[in-house]
């Protein structure tokens, strides 16, 4: 195989520095979704980031992709500190967000477009990055002609069209089925290795913690603390049934088990016990 | 394309077998009942009477003015409620300022306006214009707003992660776009009903037009005019319909 590693990558850490998020809703009271969280994410991490549901991961996320702001605190990209959306920090959603009245090419070269890129480049660049993952001959298809699996790979398409330093994706496959899922984490492997681009990775699947990220990150249950951070030094491509891979699944599912008891019990109240 | 053209073949035979059926009724309730020409002429008298109307050109013109009308109604009820929709859609205070008013407003049918339309505009063009102004007005402006409201804020959030830095770029590139297929129904029904008020408008002193047509055979017992006026009311508003489907499925991402 030849080396296709780029020079000029674009690529930046993430600082995160006691930020808090508490929610203000004018109905109950004050939900803390976060406690004061440090983080420090090298350039070129794929960080899986799992807990149990309602930790505050997609909050996390969001203040990431500078979707809210946090209460306390504050988070950098690279010596930047987020305050808004930015097109040089990718998101890829759980639900894809393809714009349905756009075909597969421009959904791709939206962010092109709104760089200022010519149509032509656009289009070329565009195309490539279809091609990259596999879906070169939809282009001009429209969205909604595709099945879930496609539209998340334009979605990925379409993050990496514009070259960001960072990529944020919140249960992107968690709406596929199993055979799907595992076609797209092998492509997202791929693209990675040759990119390098530092993503944040949140995930319900201990599995595709540990076959995707070289480093996971177990959050408790809410408010969202970090409670685990471990380095995954596994060669890729990783193998599911080998030793090393459960060992790690199990180390993480032992942490998450504990998380998860602690969230059942508080939502099952006293009934938990009683059945 | 294929796909487009089979709802349209396929939508006009219901309406031949509704055509025949009424047809049928009709002959036959003429026969039993042995109803005066006056009140109910047969169905062939009718047609008869309808293409008359239409050879001599008549039919054309009431048509015609009472089309140019609705048209002119709609688009001036287009131009000021699409944008205000647009606001109100995306300024929440705006819209709370604004949305007691409207609730106040709409429920006042366009026909109790006609008092006021023949005294503020006389018995001139304005006044009808008027009255089917206020029949097109809500239709279209209460779907802009929730096509304004409804979009998905993951769109909204995809938007702003892929460029669209300011509100106006995030207006016109996402939440316009995202918008489009709900204002467009809101144009369809609000033709619609701004052309079941043509009636109503034209009721007033008209010289020319379907309502003209209606009311004044109506007063000259002729009855086989009120149906051909009538008929060409029934039979136009599904063709109108029919252009606007095509056109919404244009716009028809959303489902
Ligand atoms: N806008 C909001 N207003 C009030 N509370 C919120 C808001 N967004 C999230 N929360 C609360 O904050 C907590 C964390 O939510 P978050 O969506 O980050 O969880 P999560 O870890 O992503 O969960 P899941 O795995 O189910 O997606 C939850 O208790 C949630 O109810
Ligand atoms: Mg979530």
């Amino acid at each position: 195989m030849t080396d296709t590693t780029d020079t000029t990558l674009n690529t930046k850490g993430i600082t995160i520095k006691r930020t808090a998020v508490t929610f203000n809703t004018d109905t109950d009271s004050p939900v803390e979704a976060l406690r004061p969280i440090d983080l420090d994410i090298a350039p070129g991490d794929f960080i899986a980031l799992v807990g149990p549901s309602g930790c505050g991961k997609s909050t996390l996320l969001n203040v990431l992709a500078g979707f809210i702001k946090p209460t306390s605190g504050s988070a950098l990209v690279g010596d930047e500190p987020i305050t808004k959306p930015d097109i040089d920090h990718g998101v890829v959603f759980q639900d894809y967000a393809l714009f349905p009245w756009l075909n597969v090419i421009d959904n791709v070269a939206f962010g092109l477009e709104r760089q200022g890129i010519g149509k032509q480049e656009r289009y070329a660049r565009a195309l490539d990055n279809l091609d990259m993952v596999g879906l070169k001959d939809s282009a001009y298809k429209k969205v909604t002609e595709l099945s879930g699996g496609m539209k998340q790979r334009v979605a990925i398409a379409r993050v990496f069209a514009t070259d960001p330093s960072i990529i944020l994706m919140d249960e992107p496959f968690g709406a596929l089925d199993a055979l799907t899922r595992r076609f797209l984490q092998h492509q997202l492997l791929e693209i990675w290795q040759k990119n390098r681009k530092t993503v944040v990775f949140v995930t319900h699947s201990v599995q595709e913690a540990v076959y995707l990220a070289n480093r996971v990150i177990v959050m408790t249950a809410r408010p969202g603390r970090i409670k685990l951070d471990h380095r995954i030094e596994l060669d890729y491509p990783r193998d599911f049934a080998s030793s090393e891979f459960r060992t790690l699944e199990k180390l993480v599912y032992d942490q998450l088990d504990e998380e998860l008891a602690k969230t059942f019990s508080l939502e099952g109240g006293q009934g938990y016990s009683g059945d | 394309m294929k796909s487009a053209a089979k709802p349209f073949g396929s939508s006009i035979v219901p309406f031949i077998y509704a055509s025949l059926f009424i047809v049928t009724v009709w002959q036959l309730v003429v026969t039993f009942t042995n109803a005066h020409v006056a009140l109910l002429p047969p169905p062939l008298l009718t047609a008869e009477t309808f293409f008359e109307l239409i050879i001599s050109g008549e039919l054309f013109v009431h048509t015609g003015a009472s089309l140019g009308r609705v048209v002119a109604a709609w688009v001036l009820s287009a131009v000021v409620a699409i944008p205000l929709g647009l606001a109100m859609g995306r300024f929440m205070r705006f819209e709370r300022v604004m949305d007691p008013l409207i609730e106040l407003f709409r429920p006042i049918s366009p026909l109790a306006w006609i008092p006021l339309a023949i005294l503020w505009f006389g018995i001139g063009e304005t006044g009808k214009i008027f009255i089917i102004f206020i029949a097109t007005f809500f239709p279209i402006l209460l779907n802009t707003v929730s096509g304004v409201k409804g979009v998905d804020p993951v769109l909204i959030r995809a938007g702003q992660v892929l460029g669209c830095d300011t509100d106006r770029a995030l207006f016109t590139k996402v939440i316009l776009p995202a918008a489009m297929p709900t204002i467009v129904v809101g144009l369809r029904i609000s033709f619609g009903t701004g052309w079941a008020a043509i009636i109503a408008a034209e009721l007033v002193a008209a010289q020319v037009g379907l309502g003209y047509l209606i009311a004044d055979g109506m007063e000259i017992l002729r009855s086989d005019l009120v149906l051909v006026g009538m008929i060409t009311i029934g039979i136009l508003g599904v063709l109108i319909d029919a252009v606007f489907r095509i056109l919404n499925n244009r716009f028809a991402w959303g489902s």
